[in-house]
């Protein structure tokens, strides 16, 4: 019986395991033998020993440091924007949402845009002749910024990022409000509690599981940025766009600099798990 | 105590027209003529035409849009349906025999949170010495690696969910492990899978980076083949041929998005509790 | 059809033991109970019998063949679950053919055993809906249907009536007597109803604590019962236990000056046990027990009465509704020896 079990398990377990051996498991190995050599393209298959030295180009490359500190507030600014809006939306609109459920698909629209398409379709809104947005700008204030420029880009980028991913954060939220038990909301009102103190005191701290939850990945999503604000404007001014994701593909593809970009990615790596350690062991102390 | 909506429908309607404005553009502007888009860049069209999506629809030198958008669908089918055939087996014996749940878990769920540039350039280069770049069959392993956590979470908490006499039953009704899997605990798992599909096709189609490292021509997907038609056209960008491009583009994945948005609404809870 | 015997069954989760060293033989043909207390380990020794659970020590036979190392599918039983568990995804007919299906029995021959179930069932016109559209009567006898179509060498039922409304359980239990005695199947049945327990069984199984307390047939168990436990478990309301003691051939109560005769073996006398029936409410002066009513519950038929006597404790009795008395009365209460069960110190039956 207990060997029968374990033929079974092993049968079970076969499949994804092997799956993660072969796509994930190989390339982990790869990336740790290119990460500690010299190679560029012309020389794949004979990587040549070298030590750290690819850390160390990493690490005194102040390119390298912008994109983290961009990515860092990218990943910060946009999580707290969108699960704000997103918690808002949620409480406000929870009562319409209740009665018309359609009125939710029109809010996932632009989650279900690929982030690339979305940075295209907003070169396209923010073009100087041809975007209504500047259009409408002028129409209306007989001005327009620069949304692209070098004092707005960042800015720009955080609006774009923010709107479509808000609804995600809007998503987990009205779920998670949708869930509170109705006589718990009945129970304080007899009680004679009003709408704002019900929120702050009841509402609020019931959803504070999920606010965690979306920040977290709303988080991690905005630190690996690549999609959009490679479609929408690449590197930036003076690569001032540069996030991560960007400086690796650009050491990669653009650079022919193997090593370095392999030791960024491990970089990366060790930072994101870091980083994930952290936030369950954090969540972990919060829901018991 | 009816809450008053009226102040509600109007959040909504602001809420709904700025956050999809792109969406909204984009869709305006497919149907001008080139001359008036050039005239015009309001969101009201004077003449609306369907010249763009005729430019688009035609095999051109500069875009076959139908080898895009095959590519698309080919990968994103293998990166949907792979996780979930890799994931089922597994999601049942983690489930019911505590299998893999310490370590294979945690794993599989964490590989959501990492940057996919850590993955694109080992996997470059194991595809290169494979021959895999520019193949659809590449691509689609790459994209149900993406989709591989999200089907791992949906179905372990699917299978969590049938009460357990239903399985004891199954056995004491003479059914071994295989008939018990695909007979009682695959149907009763099938909500569960066609979020999980809905949910993996969307994103493997809306993937963009794999696409842009991993393919050059044969297998290029159609949201990297939109850029392409961005990047190629130079200084001046055809406003209107692009947005149908772009419309072209989005629709697959925002049809089944909206037919099924009571899934997605769905597997982002679920994907996102146990995060 | 089988014998099922269970040696020296142990079963532990952990460091917890929840079966100890069970015993026990079950005829062919049987309708044994398993009752007791939540927690006393019934549910797990049925699903020690079904396979479900797999045993710490000791052997489990069923119809001769040692069974303990087999999975489930290969002990030839049928369950009929507490939840019912039946297949959401199946209509009617493919819940009850699964079995014959996974058996791979000649579809022709499948037909006719669900036909037959189905009029033994009365379940014909629902043989293509789902379970979902079933109400829980009709869901019960459709995993009963399931249970009966494989010809099982025994049946097992885990407490199956308890999500029923009182009436259906009353009409379902009667159905399952039925069934019993034209199938002339071994089965085993988990309840923690005392009433299911007396009505159904041919032998009931008493636990408490992963142990047997008694093993017997509802009037060995209800007329003399092994032990104060399980005097105690059967009949309501509970029967009363008074402190008494035996002393030079004579039972001395507290409190009483009656004094009434010991049988011979009753010398290590610690506890009388008395049901309510058997305890007749007199005069305050004329029984050998005296003391104060102090709950009085009219059942229409008869008159409950739970009355107060300081030093032999709180005794429950009946006495006939026209009696009409009322907390505060003081009542004798009058019972003849031959009534009373002796217990030793730990609890164990004398005599």
């Amino acid at each position: 019986m207990k060997q029968e079990r374990s033929v079974e398990n092993a049968v079970l377990a076969g499949p994804i395991v092997l799956f993660l051996l072969a796509i994930l498991g190989f390339p982990t190995l790869l990336s740790l033998v290119y990460g500690f050599s010299e190679t560029t393209f012309q020389t794949l298959t004979t990587p040549e020993f070298s030590g750290l030295k690819n850390f160390r180009d990493v690490t005194a490359d102040p390119t390298f440091w912008q994109a983290a500190w961009f990515s860092l507030r990218f990943g910060a600014i946009t999580a707290v924007l969108q699960c704000a809006l997103g918690l808002a939306l949620a409480v406000y609109l929870a009562p319409l949402v209740r009665r018309h459920g359609w009125t939710v698909a029109i809010l996932i629209i632009p989650m279900i845009v690929a982030p690339a398409m979305m940075g295209l379709m907003y070169r396209l809104v923010l073009h100087e002749f041809a975007g209504p947005l500047p259009h409408y700008m002028y129409s209306w204030f007989g001005w327009s910024p620069s949304f692209l420029g070098p004092a707005n880009v960042f800015k720009t980028l955080v609006v774009a990022e923010t709107l479509q991913w808000t609804p995600f954060a809007f998503l987990l939220f009205l779920t998670a409000f949708q869930s509170i038990p109705d006589d718990l909301r009945e129970a304080a009102a007899v009680d004679g509690t009003r709408p704002w103190r019900l929120f702050w005191k009841i509402e609020l701290p019931l959803m504070m599981p999920t606010v965690f939850v979306a920040l977290f990945i709303r988080f991690i999503d905005g630190f690996r940025v690549f999609d959009n604000i490679y479609t929408l404007v690449g590197a930036g001014p003076g690569g001032s766009t540069t996030s991560m994701s960007i400086y690796i593909y650009e050491t990669f593809l653009r650079r022919g600099e193997i090593g370095k970009a392999m030791a960024a990615a491990i970089l990366l790596f060790v930072s994101a798990f870091v980083i994930l350690a952290l936030a369950q062991r954090l969540m972990r102390r919060r829901t018991p | 105590m009816k809450p008053r909506l009226t102040l509600r429908w109007i959040v909504f309607a602001i809420a709904a027209f700025v956050m999809n404005f792109p969406v909204l553009a984009t869709l305006v502007t497919a149907f001008k003529s080139s001359g008036e888009v050039s005239r015009n860049p309001s969101l009201w069209i004077e003449a609306p035409t369907l010249e763009n999506f005729a430019t688009v629809l035609t095999i051109s030198d500069r875009l076959n849009v139908y080898h895009y958008l095959w590519n698309s669908l080919a990968a994103a089918l293998i990166g949907s349906v792979l996780p979930m055939i890799v994931a089922f087996p597994m999601a049942w014996a983690m489930v019911r025999r505590g299998y893999g749940r310490a370590i294979l878990f945690p794993l599989v769920v964490n590989l959501r949170a990492l940057p996919l540039i850590i993955f694109a350039i080992p996997l470059y280069m194991m595809y290169a010495t494979l021959g895999l770049l520019d193949t659809r069959l590449g691509l689609g392993l790459l994209l149900a690696i993406v989709n591989l956590p999200l089907a791992l979470m949906l179905l372990v908490n699917a299978v969590a969910e049938i009460p357990v006499e239903l399985e004891e039953a199954a056995h004491m009704d003479g059914a071994r492990l295989p008939r018990l899997l695909f007979k009682v605990v695959l149907p009763l798992c099938r909500p569960a899978l066609i979020t999980t599909f809905v949910f993996g096709f969307i994103t493997a189609w809306n993937e963009f980076l794999f696409g842009l490292m991993l393919t050059t021509r044969e297998a290029v997907p159609m949201t990297v083949g939109a850029s392409f038609f961005f990047a190629t056209s130079g200084g001046g960008v055809q406003w209107g041929t692009a947005s149908a491009v772009m419309v072209v583009a989005a629709l697959p994945p925002l049809l089944l998005g909206l037919i099924m948005y009571r899934r997605i609404t769905g597997s982002m809870v679920a994907g996102a509790v146990k995060g | 059809m089988a014998e099922i015997r269970i040696e020296n069954l142990n079963k532990s989760f952990g460091a917890v033991s929840v079966i100890k060293d069970v015993s026990l033989t079950i005829p062919d043909g049987d309708f044994c109970v398993f009752v007791g207390p939540s927690g006393c380990g019934k549910s797990t020794l049925l699903r020690l019998i079904a396979g479900l659970e797999s045993a710490t020590s000791g052997r489990i036979v069923i119809d001769g063949r040692d069974v303990t190392a087999l999975e489930p599918y290969d002990r030839h039983l049928s369950m009929v679950f507490q939840s019912y568990a039946l297949y959401p995804h199946m209509t009617v007919k493919e819940n009850i053919a699964f079995a014959l299906r996974t058996a791979k029995t000649p579809e022709a021959a499948i037909a006719e055993k669900v036909a037959k179930a189905a009029r033994i069932l009365r379940l014909e016109s629902y043989l293509d809906r789902k379970p979902g559209a079933l109400s829980g009567g009709q869901r019960q006898r459709v995993a009963i249907g399931r249970a009966i179509v494989r010809e099982p060498k025994a049946f097992l039922f885990d407490e199956p009536l308890s999500n029923l409304d009182a009436a259906l359980r009353a009409d379902t239990r009667v159905e399952i007597a039925s069934l019993h005695k034209s199938l002339a199947a071994t089965m085993i049945y988990v309840t923690h109803d005392q009433i299911e327990a007396m009505t159904l069984a041919d032998r009931i199984v008493v636990l408490n604590e992963g142990q047997i307390m008694q093993v017997g047939t509802p009037r060995e168990l209800y007329e003399r019962p092994a032990n104060v436990f399980v005097a105690q478990f059967l009949g309501s309301p509970k029967m009363n236990i008074l402190p008494a003691r035996a002393a030079e051939g004579m039972i001395v109560l507290p409190g009483s000056s009656s004094r009434l005769a010991a049988p011979a073996g009753w010398g290590g006398l610690v506890a009388a046990g008395l049901r309510a029936e058997d305890c007749t409410v007199t005069g305050p002066d004329n029984g050998v027990l005296s003391g104060i009513v102090v709950v009085s519950e009219y059942h229409g038929a008869a008159q409950q009465l739970l009355v107060d006597t300081d030093a032999c404790g709180r005794i429950s009795a009946f006495t006939t509704a026209d009696r009409d008395l009322r907390v505060g009365d003081r009542v004798g209460l009058d019972f003849a020896t031959e009534k009373l069960h002796p217990f030793d110190g730990g609890g164990v039956r004398l005599a």
